[in-house]
């Protein structure tokens, strides 16, 4: 008899286009309906069918968990190569599903695995004598590592499937995902009823595939009880859970933000990992189908990624809130526009979800490599404001604050996440929107004759008047201007036009509260890391292991680059002794640490960095800061994940 | 709301901006015809957005007083595509290079001829490149050598006619910049028309084409009103590959005889704004650009509308009963 967990970890894998996306949503739902607490993250290729992903999921009964974590409960493998590539996961009591019928397969005979992965596999194997195949797998797994091997017939489970209901077995063959789907919840503690709410969730209303799917599970239940898998890791009953949770990826919080917010126009270019958000608000654009005068959110696919935020600068224009979302290759075009909606003054948002560069570089995988591009690029000098998120939660309320600090500023505010916090999907408790504000700054509703957009004479930002507004005209030019937007080389008002506008980030350096732009996690003063964007949820939960293991440190997390923090974050790292400050990056070059040296003259010279495109996991970073604060080294380089 | 009286009123679309084009630049003759357009028209000067590109003519909406956006190289229609999309109730003119519509900016042409979004664009085509020194712009044709490229030009000429044809601009015209009452005239004609509209005005560059030059054109260009029974107009979708055949033939005529006027015009192509109003109904009475996202500073959207309007994302918590710990099963 097993005790109850406070967390599940699981690890579905299956060939792109098997149902791995459902099977997490159908898990997560049923897990979330039942109050606990999920995240679960994805690894996917550039591919559309066929090449390998799979599914991370953690399912706490206490707190929220936001970054993926090692010693998995379960690998759950569609096909071989799941079992090939996860089989190393295992640790101790792990159970590892798989289809007794892929036992015998070898790995050389699996096209669509790396051939990297199959030498570092092959090699693993053959050093420990067993066969390179899914059988040689699973004994190393179970005899070196302490798995529990658990084979099941696929195809007569599927056939009983078939026999049962009476549909063909090819329709049978679509309802696959569904067994390991069953295992998990059998194992962590599920009734048939408790799972059938996920399979409703995810194919609501469609009575037949919900009926197969419960069917399906049903068998399966049968089987895995006799094979005493059930409440193997069944999961202690939820603490404290809330009436109702949003259960949503980073895209769909940016996107909920964003409707909060006032977005009236998004444009985009299709792009990994930004897309999903504007499918997400195509998807709800008629807001007054849900209340009459809500009106409509444009969302436009243009022809490119220059045209989008050209497009978007347009709209912000005539005074409608626009915004577009890309990632690195798509933000690389941008730019010349980016620097337009500076020199004019332009509220536009860029949502910028980071992957692994550069070119394509890793399309598919995560990475914090673009900060400077965020912070530096476009030729010429011109203010921008910066902003990282690192949960889902600070995502939903930045793409709020995002829309409010281009209009308050009037600049170019962009909105940077990365793919690791895009794909991975979590349990919100719904936000609360009574402390959420709409400032549209020095907004009139004309300007009247004679109206002059760059008007200087109160201060940096000039009250502004929106092309369309009523007895207004105004002009813009990329060329530098006088106050009405018409072109002017001469040199007094190049002086002065420059600097009021470099002086805006002077303000809203005055004006947004320090607690918005950096912030302190703290377990006590042993050591401090220092992060951003979504290195926050591992380092969060390092934090807390190390605490057990009685080293009590914090974690600053910059929120904020532009304007940066100053005085606030060099108080902080002037508190600590050097060689207990680590920064923590999914980079090579340690961007973060390099702005905050520029900005505060501060330097942090220790290190753990990641770039193989996949996310920071708890363990190894607990790992590697203790590595550091031990003396053993200077700069961590993790690589765990597949 | 509408104004109590609606006076009928021609207003002054001039500024006071010095115009710093060349003498005889044919940008001078496009700029009297656009404004005169504009006062014929009687539009509001708030209610017209002109938005160039770069280089001579991306000068333009500095000399005319309505909104002028002055844009990036190329970039004119994706920003004039932004400003109508979030405000239809404007008048939309893009005015840029054949350099900046048809060179650097030829996707963004394409694509503002397939969308069929209500803007009209207006092509300052003279053959060269004129504020960077005079290199050939893709609409100079082979083997010509004006006067300041170094050698005879190497790349073919697109066909602004044909191409806008081909994207699917719905009203497209050729006009010539020294013919101001015609080119007048079809700017009146192609802001009227709801749709992508595009005129490719051809226009002498003193200072760097000597080949085509004012002399020339008087010479060669006629109008295709004036050619017996010329009808460029669909007047049902069934007309249009004919007519779009015969505009293509037109369209290829160039040398001893260069038509102007309207080779192609189709009022019966759904535009953009039809199809957007047709997923958002409250598209033309309340554009994005003109409704409230606030409420004295709070959200319009409050917690409860964002529940509903993302009611699919939403997970009602069901605790398990107190007395039911987990699932109990016999093994």
């Amino acid at each position: 008899m097993s005790t109850s967990l406070e967390e599940a970890r699981i690890i579905v894998g299956g060939p792109q286009g098997s149902g791995l996306e459902t099977a997490a949503q159908v898990l997560v739902s049923a897990y979330a309906k039942l109050g606990y607490r999920v995240y679960s993250t994805r690894e996917y290729f550039s591919n559309i069918k066929g090449r390998h992903s799979y599914i991370n999921i953690r399912v706490s009964s206490k707190k929220q968990p936001s970054a993926p974590r090692e010693e998995p409960n379960i690998i759950a493998a569609i096909d071989a190569e799941t079992v090939l590539t996860h089989f190393v996961d295992a640790t101790k009591g792990t159970i590892i599903v798989y289809d007794k019928a892929t036992e015998k397969t070898s790995i050389d005979k699996i096209p669509s695995m790396e051939n990297e992965l199959k030498q570092r596999v092959q090699s693993l194997l053959t050093k420990y004598g067993y066969p390179a195949t899914v059988e040689g797998a699973i004994q190393y797994a179970s005899e070196v590592l302490g798995a529990e091997p658990l084979p099941l017939n696929y195809n007569e489970l599927l056939a009983k499937l078939a026999e049962k209901t009476g549909i063909s077995r090819y329709l049978a063959r679509r309802y696959l995902n569904s067994i390991p789907i069953s295992i998990i919840a059998l194992a962590t503690g599920l009734d048939i009823e408790e799972l059938r709410e996920g399979f409703e969730r995810r194919f609501q209303g469609r009575k037949a595939i919900i009926e197969n799917n419960v069917e399906l599970a049903r068998i399966v239940y049968e089987y895995g009880e006799k094979l005493g898998i059930a409440n193997k890791f069944r999961l202690k009953n939820p603490e404290n859970p809330p009436a109702e949770y949003f259960v949503v990826s980073g895209n769909d919080s940016v996107a909920m933000g964003k409707v909060v917010g006032g977005l009236r126009v998004q444009t985009y270019y299709p792009i990994t990992p930004a897309a999903d958000e504007s499918f997400m608000l195509e998807a709800h654009e008629d807001l007054d189908s849900y209340k009459e005068g809500f009106g409509g959110i444009i969302v436009f696919q243009t022809e490119d990624e220059i045209a989008a935020i050209s497009s978007a600068i347009g709209a912000a224009l005539t005074g409608a809130r626009a915004a577009t979302a890309t990632s690195g290759p798509g933000f690389d075009l941008m730019v010349e526009a980016l620097g337009w909606a500076g020199m004019n003054e332009v509220p536009v948002v860029i949502t910028y979800y980071q992957r692994g560069g550069p070119s394509t570089g890793l399309p598919t995988r995560g990475g914090q490599q673009d900060l400077f591009s965020a912070l530096f690029s476009g030729h010429g000098e011109f203010p921008r404001i910066i902003l990282a998120s690192g949960d889902h939660e600070e995502a939903f309320y930045d793409a709020i604050k995002a829309l409010n600090w281009a209009e308050r500023y009037q600049l170019p505010v962009i909105h940077l996440l990365d793919k690791f916090l895009a794909n991975s999907i979590i349990t919100m408790t719904p936000p609360n929107l009574e402390r959420v504000n709409i400032d549209r700054g020095q907004l009139l509703d004309k300007g009247g004759p004679n109206y002059k957009r760059f008007d200087k004479s109160k201060g940096p930002i000039s009250p502004r008047a929106v092309v369309g507004a009523d007895e207004t005209v105004s002009w813009y030019t990329g060329d530098e201007h006088d106050e009405y937007g018409h072109i002017s080389e001469d040199p007094e008002n190049r002086l002065k036009m420059h600097e009021a506008r470099m002086k805006k980030l002077e303000i809203a350096d005055k004006e947004i509260p320090v607690e918005e732009r950096a912030k302190l996690y703290s377990y006590g003063s042993d050591f401090l890391l220092v992060g951003w964007g979504s290195v926050k949820g591992a380092a969060l939960e390092a934090l807390e292991v190390l605490a057990k293991e009685g080293l009590k440190g914090s974690f600053l997390q910059i929120r904020v680059f532009e304007p940066f923090p100053r005085d606030y974050v060099a108080r902080i790292l002037n508190s600590y002794p050097r060689n207990k400050i680590i920064a923590i990056e999914a980079n090579y070059t340690s961007m973060a640490a390099k702005v905050i040296t520029m900005n505060t003259g501060f330097i942090i010279d220790r290190f753990v960095l990641k770039w193989t495109g996949r996310p920071i996991y708890v363990g190894e970073l607990v790992n590697a800061v203790k590595n550091i604060l031990e003396g053993r080294s200077r700069k961590e380089v993790l690589k765990y994940g597949a | 709301m509408e104004p109590k009286t609606k006076a009928v009123q021609t207003f002054d679309y001039k500024t006071n901006v010095w115009v710093d084009w060349c003498p005889g630049c044919g940008d001078y003759g496009i700029l009297t015809a656009l404004q005169k357009a504009l006062s014929d028209l009687q539009l509001k000067p708030w209610e017209v957005a002109i938005v160039s590109g770069i280089g001579c003519s991306g000068k333009t909406p500095h000399f005319i007083y309505a909104n002028g956006i002055h844009t990036l190289h190329g970039r004119a229609i994706p920003f004039a595509t932004g400003i109508k999309l979030a405000n239809p109730d404007l008048t939309v003119i893009v005015d840029g290079g054949d350099g900046d519509l048809l060179g650097i900016g030829a996707d963004h042409f394409v694509a503002l001829g397939r969308r069929n979004l209500d803007i009209t664009v207006i092509i300052h085509d003279n053959q060269v490149y004129g504020l960077t020194k005079g290199q050939a712009s893709p609409t100079l044709p082979s083997g010509v050598k004006t006067k300041a490229l170094p050698k005879p030009n190497l790349q073919d000429a697109v066909n602004p006619i044909a191409l806008a044809l081909a994207s699917g601009y719905t009203f497209v015209a050729r006009g010539y910049a020294m013919d101001v009452q015609h080119l007048t005239w079809l700017i009146k004609e192609a802001i009227k028309h709801p749709g992508s509209a595009v005129i490719d005005v051809l226009q002498p560059c003193v200072t760097y084409n000597d080949v085509y030059t004012t002399q020339w054109y008087r010479q060669h260009v006629y109008k295709l009103e004036e050619s017996g029974n010329w009808d460029p107009i669909v007047r049902d979708p069934s007309e249009r590959d004919e007519k779009l055949a015969k505009a293509l033939i037109k369209a290829r005529e160039w040398g001893e005889r260069v038509p102007i006027g309207i080779f192609y015009k189709d009022e019966t192509r759904p535009t953009l704004e039809d199809k957007i109003k047709t997923r958002i109904p409250s598209y033309r009475s309340r554009p994005p650009a003109r409704t409230a996202i606030d409420v004295d500073g709070k959200p319009i959207i409050t917690s409860k509308d964002l529940r509903t309007i993302f009611s699919r994302y939403l997970v009602g918590v069901k605790p398990r009963p107190n007395n039911k710990q987990n699932r109990e099963v016999n093994t």
